[in-house]
Parts: structure tokens; sequence; C-alpha cells
């Protein structure tokens, strides 16, 4: 069996490989504060929309540039900017999952994952006002 | 305080609910009298428990399908009295939909996967003979975990299962309409269908899907009853069939969700490596593994103890993508919006529950199962196969890990992530298993079981490198390929596709029955060529140049992949004059009609031409969802989405428009700010199509001629109706210049009219939208269709050679 030991050590070589690559690869989840002085790495960042600050989209200056505010889980607020369209649904959002760079005292984000309340929540009864006819 | 509600439907639920408990009890006497009849020694015992065993699990069948009969006349009846019901459908859903809203939910979807379990049980009762008791009793085991997701019980304060009649006003105790004995009569409608999930892929897809992951127990339960009964070996032969089976419907299931991806969602591609995805694909690639080390060990008598990890490892990690999917875990990566219904710790228990007396068993008997001793040659097929399947390991392994990451996170409490570009991140690494599966997988059949022919395996092997390397550069020089991967990925793929064919025609003679694996094989390489053709060349031809620079916010790589299209202006997008010409309601969907011709570069004549309707859903609950359009070409598809228009909802509740008089008689003139407006004739008319005119009343109608200063000419005719002693105004609108005329005033005594006209600001009409060339992707799909029909040709040819061996006494006898 002296081929399949082998085998066996090149498969736990390649999977040490594996491991030491992907680990300098993987992101992390962080806040704007953490995030902040470090411009290199992508980071992860978890927030809720600040509705009451002003979002910027206008497709007929510039399609794909929309910026808004986000706050992070420690209730730091920065201005986000994402070169792409404004998200469907987007004032709707509960949280946002943003993947992205700080660039300045800006966040500039690549991908947006929204996560809006669902209409499948079980605690939500839309009841509508109209009484039938029978 | 009993209320008496009214207008329930309380039967089909008490059915079906008595049906769930009929299924579930006996799933548990059958696996119970499946499991003594596979231990009983005398074959009068033995007889006796297989035939209880079979009939409780017809009777468990038969309440599998009372449960989904009830179900879906509950949903088609639009009994929204039950919350599966009431959260799943609406009435406006056209009949298939209705079908989908059957398996949106967690419990149709465990009542699919029973159905298959079912009717696989059946064929296997009536096709088994000395297994039967030991395969089914696996089976029964899994039914009964499954069955028991259905019940909606609670055990000692823990909820066990989620059953799918429950009724609305029992899941929503805290809402007060429920007090009230109607409250029926104020639930009109259903929250209706996710909007993404209208659309037939949802009618197919997971039917397919189900049915290849139902399908995995099939290999899972025949190494079980191999193990259960240290009857290590009887089982690798009959087992083929089946793990082919599941192979090729699994492959169709995952490639119809690519397909779906592609065709209907705006991912931008047919995969996205999201976690949903992977969780189906890992099975796959572990199964794929399995059948190869079981044909090896049907040869050779070696690599029986990985056939057990595969077959077992594969079920595992079924049942696993289910728990990642159903358990809300993903809820941060994934698009894919699963909710937890708090079956979470159930389902670990169930995967706890059956992998763990499968790795028990495996542990305790891994010396007692056969192996062979010796060392293989390594020029042997075998020796290939195994190093293969172990290449198919690895990368199973590296993506479960990956997508396990919120797992890791929760356990081990940290918090790392996949990194944005998750793609590029998978690729790395999948693209190696990729070529040496490929490599491996073109080669591996120029070697023969147990033996090495070394001096024909490597003429032929320098044959075909002689034929592939020069076409590898011819297409990489030509299709400007410059990723050092990416050209030895091609160079692989080349190589599988000719080292296949070549083995097809001239080794095989084109002999269709023996060809299963080098077609599913020359599948597997043209899957690649498609996959690096459509992905590393995919090409975003809606860049945007009409953007305004916002300074030093845009670094120089910044994706512009949106382009502004406004309503008749021609964009020249490559060699496309691509014109944004009105949009249409039918509703609930918006489709906006996208022109796309290429002029020929020498006269200007037209060489193509043609329209594309992406459309958006505007939704009242989930607002805009869009859904691309796609221009199919035999070597590249044309994809076209909307990304954002418009809000005109706004436009609509405006301020009052301002109206100025003018008083006009016939074949005046008065000017607005963009045009010029004659009065050509005031007239009464007995019809319009405004307003239903009655005998007595009067109508008067101004029509009058709008040219616009570029010469385009519209024309417009406001009413002035009288019915009875009351007088209407009927405006008549030019949206398009935003002008509205009002005919205010008749002024019969000076022949004249008092004509009213309002001008507001132009609502620009325009769509964002993106357009993406992905060349070559036909290949992706006839690659994956090939491979699949591999499978299918290597099984019907163990079907008819276990025909043939029974029919004709064998040799020697």
């Amino acid at each position: 069996m002296k081929k399949m030991h082998i085998a066996g050590l090149v498969l736990i070589a390649v999977a040490i490989g594996l491991i030491v690559t992907m680990a300098s690869d993987y992101s992390q989840y962080e806040t704007f504060s953490s995030a902040n002085g470090e411009t290199k790495k992508d980071f992860h960042i978890v927030g809720t929309l600040v509705k009451d600050k002003d979002q910027f989209y206008d497709p007929i200056k510039d399609p794909n540039y929309f910026s808004f505010f986000l706050q992070d889980k420690n209730g730091d607020q920065c201005k986000v900017v994402f070169k792409g369209t404004k998200p469907q649904d987007f004032d709707r959002s509960e949280q946002i999952v943003l993947t992205g760079k700080m660039e300045g005292a800006d966040f500039h984000a690549s991908h947006i994952l929204m996560k809006c309340p669902s209409k499948y929540k079980v605690d939500e009864l839309e009841v509508t006002e109209y009484k039938s006819n029978t | 305080m009993d209320i008496h509600f009214e207008g329930e439907h309380l039967l089909p639920g008490q059915l079906g609910q008595i049906a769930v408990y009929t299924a579930f009890i006996f799933a548990l006497i059958a696996a119970t009298a499946f499991f003594i009849a596979s231990y009983s020694k005398k074959d009068k015992d033995r007889i006796y428990w297989n035939r209880a065993g079979r009939i409780a699990f017809f009777i468990h069948s038969a309440g599998v399908l009372v449960i989904i009969i009830n179900l879906y006349y509950i949903i088609h009846s639009h009994f929204f009295e039950y919350y599966y019901a009431w959260s799943h459908s609406s009435k406006a859903l056209p009949m298939n939909y209705l079908l989908s809203c059957f398996w949106e939910g967690q419990e149709g979807s465990f009542l699919l996967w029973m159905f298959w379990n079912a009717v696989l049980g059946i064929v296997l009762i009536f096709t088994l003979k000395e297994a039967e008791s030991r395969v089914l009793s696996v089976f029964a085991v899994v039914q009964g975990f499954l069955g028991s997701m259905l019940l909606g019980l609670y055990v000692f304060g823990y909820k066990v299962g989620s059953t799918p009649f429950a009724l609305l006003r029992n899941e929503m105790t805290n809402a007060p309409i429920f007090q009230r004995a109607d409250y029926l009569s104020f639930i009109q409608d259903g929250n209706g269908l996710n909007p993404l999930l209208q659309n037939y892929w949802m009618v197919i897809h997971p039917p397919i899907l189900f049915l290849g992951f139902a399908s995995t127990l099939i290999p899972f339960s025949f190494a079980m009853s191999g193990l259960m009964n240290r009857q290590f070996t009887s089982w690798t032969k009959p087992v083929m069939p089946w793990a082919l089976f599941s192979c090729a419907i699994l492959g169709t299931g995952i490639m119809m969700g690519g397909a779906w991806a592609y065709e209907s969602l705006t991912f931008g591609g047919y995969w996205a490596w999201d976690p949903v995805e992977n969780a189906s694909l890992v099975p796959w690639l572990t199964l794929i593994a399995g059948v190869h080390t079981a044909l090896v060990f049907n040869k050779t008598g070696r690599s029986l103890r990985t056939t057990y990890i595969f077959f077992i490892i594969t079920f595992v990690l079924v049942l696993y993508s289910t728990f990642l999917t159903r358990s809300g875990i993903l809820g941060d990566t994934s698009v894919h919006a699963f909710t937890d219904l708090g079956m979470s710790g159930q389902l670990l228990f169930y995967m706890a529950g059956l992998s763990i007396p499968a790795i028990v068993l495996l542990a305790v008997y891994w010396n007692k199962i056969p192996s062979v001793k010796k060392d293989e040659n390594v020029l042997s097929r075998e020796f290939w196969i195994f190093i293969g399947s172990l290449v198919f390991l690895l990368s199973s392994l590296h993506i479960a890990f990956n997508t396990s990451l919120p797992v890791w996170n929760k356990l081990f409490g940290t918090n790392l992530a996949v990194p944005a570009d998750a793609v590029a991140f998978y690729n790395k690494v999948q693209i190696w298993a990729a070529i040496i599966i490929a490599l491996f997988a073109a080669s591996s059949l120029y070697l023969k079981f147990k033996q090495a022919d070394v001096k024909q395996f490597y003429v032929r092997m320098l044959v075909l490198l002689a034929i592939a390397i020069p076409l590898t550069a011819i297409i990489a020089f030509t299709g400007k390929f410059d990723v050092v991967s990416n050209i030895i990925l091609l160079f692989a793929a080349i190589f599988g596709v000719i080292a296949n064919l070549y083995y097809f025609i001239i080794v095989l003679s084109g002999k269709w029955k023996l060809s299963g694996a080098a077609v599913a094989h020359l599948g597997f390489a043209l899957t690649l060529v498609g996959i690096l053709f459509s992905s590393a060349k995919k090409e975003t031809i809606s860049f945007n140049s009409m953007g305004i620079d916002f300074g030093k916010e845009f670094t120089a790589d910044a994706q512009r992949s949106n382009m502004l299209l406004y309503k008749n202006v021609p964009v020249k997008m490559k060699e496309y004059m691509v014109t944004y010409v009105g949009d249409s309601v039918a509703h609930p969907n918006f489709y906006y009609k996208v022109n796309y011709e290429v002029f020929d570069s020498a006269d200007g004549s037209v060489k193509d031409r043609f329209t594309l309707y992406p459309n958006a859903q505007i939704n009242p609950k989930m607002g805009l969802i869009a859904n691309p359009d796609t221009r199919h070409y035999l070597t590249r598809d044309l994809y076209t989405h909307v990304t954002s228009v418009p809000d005109k909802t706004k436009a609509d509740d405006k301020k009052d428009k301002e109206f100025k008089s003018h008083l006009m008689g016939k074949g005046d003139t008065v000017f607005t700010t963009g045009s010029y407006v004659i009065l050509e004739s005031i007239e009464r008319v007995t019809n319009s199509k405004k307003v239903i005119i009655q005998e007595g009343d009067l109508a008067v109608s101004a029509n009058l001629l709008v040219k616009k200063l570029d010469g385009q000419s519209y024309t417009t005719a406001p009413l002035f109706y009288i019915h009875g002693d009351r007088a209407t105004l009927i405006d008549d609108e030019l949206p398009e210049m935003g002008l509205t005329f009002r005919l205010n005033k008749i002024i019969p005594e000076e022949n004249k009219i008092d004509l009213q006209i309002a001008e507001e600001e132009v609502q620009p009409d325009f769509i964002v939208m993106t357009a993406i060339v992905f060349p070559y992707i036909n290949v992706l799909w006839l690659g994956i269709v090939i491979t699949i029909l591999g499978f299918v040709i290597s099984l019907v040819r163990i079907w008819q050679k276990k025909r043939s061996s029974k029919t004709a006494p064998l040799p020697g006898l």
C-alpha cells in the first residue's frame, strides 16, 4: 500500500496548502472604526440604513453612482458609495451587509446584500380594510 | 370563551393531519418490521416480517399521498384559514404556480422529498430480491425522520416538526382579528408567491432536484445494508444503476438551477458560488466519486472502503445542505431568502442520528471490509480513478468548508467571511481541480484495469497531445486568453474533448452501448470549454460613457456596467445600436421594449435587428423585481436586464396643473414652449373613448393639431360634455410633451372656444440597464446535457446486461 500512503501524504499536503492560501483571502466582519485605516483589504460591514440622512441616486447624471449613510453595529455612521444602481426596495431594508473598503472618509462598497422585511414574517398580518358583501 | 368561527373548511386539514400521523407511525412500523426481517435467521420469519414491512410501507406511502392531495386541495381552493395557503399563495396565481406554492414552503419541500422517497422505496420493493428488507429498513427510518418534520406536535415543550395544516388563527394568536367569529371575511387573499419564484423553472426545478436528493438515499441504504449484515461486497453491483440514475437526476436538477439563475434572475450569470448552489453541488461531486470507486471495486476488488465513505458522505451532505439552507444560518451570506422555522435543532439531531451509526459501523468493520493488499500498478486505470476521486473529495471539501463559514463563526466565535468576489475566490482553487479531473477523465480511459499496456498508452497520448497543444495555442491566441490558469484549463478541456472523441470513434468504433464513460467525460470537457469562454470572455457591453465624473470618489477601475437610455435616443454599445422605445404593462409586469440593431459598416444596411423585452414586476410588497431578457445566438447570448427606472408614481401626485386660457376660433393657432397648436375643428360627437355618451347628452370636441418645432405632429381632442344639467370637462393629454388640453367653455355667439393649456416639465422617460454578452454559453449547456446522457448510456448498458444475464443461462451451468 505504499503508493496509497504517498497519495495520502500528497493529499494532506495539498489540503494544508489550500488552507494557508485561503486564510489570507478571507475577509472579516468589521465596524467602520475597526476598518478605518486599513485601505487595502476588503471588509464586510453589517448595519442599518440611516433613513434621515440624504441618499443620492440620479441616473440621469450617472447611473452608476449611489450614495447613502449606514450605521454599523457600534452606532457609527459613515457615508457609503456604491458604484451601481440603487438596489430595488432599498428603503425598506432592515439590515444591510456591505462588502468593500474604506477610501478616505467614505466606505466604497462593491457589493450590497439587503435583508428586507420578509413578507412571510409570522407576526405581520396584513388585513385589508375591505369587507366583503357576503 | 369558545368562538365558533364562520366559513372555515376544517375537514381537509383534519384529514391531512391524520395522514401526517399515519405516515409517520407507519414509517416507524415499516422500519421495525424490515429491520427484524433482515436479522431473521429463519426463512419463515424473514418472509413474514418482510411482508409486514411492505404493508406498513405501502400504508405510509398512501399517507404521504393523502397529505399531498389535501394540501393541494387547500391551496387550490384558496382556503386562507390555513397558514400554508395564506402565506404561500394568492387567488391571482395561475394553476401551474399553485403547484409552485406547494413546494415553496419548508413543509411542502419535505413533503416532496418524502414523496420521491416513497416512490423510490416502492420501486425497490418490487425490484430488489434478497437485499430488500435491509435497504428498505434504512429507507423507512429516513421516512420516519422526514415524517416527523411535519408533525407539528409539542413534546416536552419542544416543537417537533411543523405541520402544513396549521390554521392561520393558531399561528398568529396575537392578532386581535382572530377574536372575531367572522375573521375570514377580512382575509380576502393570501400573501402570494414570491415574484422571483413565479417562473416556470419553479414548477419543474424543485421536483427534479428533490428527486435527485431523494435518490442519494439509495446508494446510502445499499452501503448501510452491506455494513449492517456484514455482506460487505454483495451490494456494489446492484447499486450501480441507481447511483448512475442519481448522478443523472441530481446533475439535471443542478443544471436547471443554473439555467434558472441565468435566465430569469439578475445574478448576471448561471453560477455565483452562492451557498445554496454549493450545497447541492457538493453531494453531487462526492456521488460521482463514489460511482467511480464502486466501478473500480467491481472490476478489481479495490477501493471498497473509499466507496463506502463516498456513498455515506453523499447522503450526509444532502442532510447537511438541508440544514444549511433551512436553518437560517446562512442569513448574511446568501441571496436565497430562507428563514428559520425553528427546526434546525431537529435537523441537526437527524443528521447525527443517521451519520453517527453509519460512521460507527464503518469504523467497527473497517478491517473486515475486503481490500487488496498488493500495490496497484501506477499505469492502471484503477490507480488514476482513485487519485481522481481524491481530487473530487478535496474539491468538495474546499467548497463545503467555505460554504460552512457561518457555521464555523457560530461555533468558534470567529468573524470570517468569503471575500467580496466569491466567484474569484472559489474559481482560484476549483480551476485546478477541474484541470486535473479533465486530464484524468480523458487519459484514464486509455489505461486498462489491472494492467498497464505502456507502449500503446504512450503512443496514443503523444498523438492526442500533438493535436491538442497546437489547437490550444491557436484558440488561446485568437481568443486572447492571457491568464495562465485559464490557458491551462483551455488545454485540459480541449485535450478532454479530443481524447474522448478519439476514444469513442477509434477505440470503441462508435459503439454507443459501451460509450457511457467516454460520452460523460466528453460532456464534462465541453462543459469546461463553455464555462471558460462564457465567464472569462464575458463582456459587459453597456459600458457607461455618459456618466459625469464625480472626481476622486471614482477610481479608474470603477465598474460602470449600467447604462442610461432615454426613450427613443439610440445609444451605441459595441456593434449594437440600442434604443429604448417604450414600455407596456401586462399586469403585474412592465415590459421595457429595447430595440437592437446592427449596421453593416460598409453600406450602412441593417444586418441584424431584434427587440428584447426585459421586464420588471412592480410588486406592492416587494418593490421592483427585474427579469432579464436574452437574445440567443448559436455562439453567444446577449443578456439584458433593467436595473432602474424612473419613479413614475411621484410624477402623478404632483400639485394641481396651471392652465392658461386661450380664446380660439377655428383655424387659430397658439404657441406653447415647444410646439404650436392649431384648432382644426369644433364638432359635436356621439361617441368617445373617454366617456359613454347617452341620448340627450351634449358632447363637443375640440380637434387640435399639435406640431412640435422639429416637425412631428400629434392630434388631441379635449371634450366638453353635458349630461342632464351637469357639465363635465374631459381633458386630453400629450404626456410626451407635458401638455394637457382642456375645453373650458364654448362661446357660441362668437363661434369661439376657451381652450386651456397646461404645461409642465416633461418627465424624462428612461431606463437604466445592463447588457452582457456571454460567448459560447451554448457549449456549456450542451456539455452538461452530454454528461448526463453519458450517465444514462451507462445506466442502460448495465440494465441490459442485467436482463440478458437473467434470461440467458450463465456459461458453465
